[in-house]
């Protein structure tokens, strides 16, 4: 296992811009299917507008990297608060390392499968390691 | 080599950020009047609902200040990440300037023609520079 507690954040900022390769990959087949034209797009169109105009499957991939824009963001404060402060720990780290397996899971399921009790249940277990980071950042912080 | 470089275009995109801030609602907040929407007794409301009430052209800089918020934020996170693991000087420096003046044209674009084209086009590029400072901090922080 790498030594340093940015290890965890960089595999994760690289797994999103890796969600947006497949987003990229699917949404562009798919709107040349649905017959949207990107030159000719109306001015100001964005990508929630293609909602409901292309399959659910591909707009989930569109949704994961939403979300990676999301929570991600505290995980990413927390581990420079710990690094800056001390806090890295092998049970931060480990912490660390089980809530990116566990986006990159989530990623994957949301991407294909997406039943929500069990992205839910993913998600869950990955807060409550994000939970245990924040604690011991507030401990490694103010200690 | 100054490792903590990259702290400059990190700040620039902070306080651009806050620039489109203030043009959203200095755009807004005419328009709101102009519209008849009466703040002072609006409950639960969010931004998003404005789409359907105010033009285009003043939703559109609401629109540029949230993506601002979205992927920059992952720009943050390795910026600082590289800064603070000693690789936040040189070529990374380049390549995050590039993403932060990506940005601002992207910013410029959205909220004036906002042809989709070429805003997809400045986007793609920034999501470039972006890939090359992860995989630079992965090299540095997983692999080595």
């Amino acid at each position: 296992m790498p030594e340093s507690l940015l290890a965890p954040g960089a595999v994760l900022a690289l797994w999103t811009l890796i969600m947006l390769g497949w987003v990229a990959a699917t949404r562009f087949s798919a709107m040349s299917k649905a017959g949207v034209d990107l030159k000719a797009a109306p001015p100001g169109g964005r990508g929630a507008d293609l909602e409901n105009i292309l399959p659910p499957l591909i707009n989930w991939k569109s949704h994961n990297y939403t979300h990676l824009l999301e929570q991600p963001t505290l995980f990413y404060a927390v581990l420079i608060f710990l690094h800056l402060s001390g806090g890295s720990t092998d049970l931060t780290r480990g912490l660390a390392w089980a809530y990116v397996v566990l986006r990159i899971v989530h990623s994957l399921y949301q991407a294909t499968v997406n039943r929500v009790p069990v992205r839910f249940a993913i998600f869950a277990l990955a807060t409550f390691c994000l939970v245990a980071l924040a604690l011991l950042a507030v401990i490694a912080t103010l200690g | 080599m100054d490792t903590n470089a990259i702290l400059g275009p990190v700040a620039t995109l902070a306080l651009w950020s806050m620039i489109m801030w203030v043009w959203m609602y200095a755009t807004r907040i005419p328009a709101m009047s102009r519209a008849k929407i009466d703040a002072k007794n609006l409950v639960g409301t969010t931004g998003r609902g404005l789409d359907e009430v105010l033009p285009a052209e003043v939703q559109w800089k609401a629109h540029n200040y949230n993506h601002l918020m979205e992927q920059p934020t992952i720009f943050y996170a390795v910026a600082l990440a590289l800064a603070v693991g000693g690789l936040g000087g040189g070529l990374n420096t380049q390549i995050a300037w590039a993403y932060v003046a990506l940005r601002i044209v992207h910013s410029l674009i959205q909220v004036t023609v906002n042809r989709v084209l070429w805003r997809f086009a400045v986007f793609a590029l920034a999501s470039l520079a972006l890939l090359a400072l992860c995989i630079h901090a992965f090299m540095g922080f997983v692999l080595h």
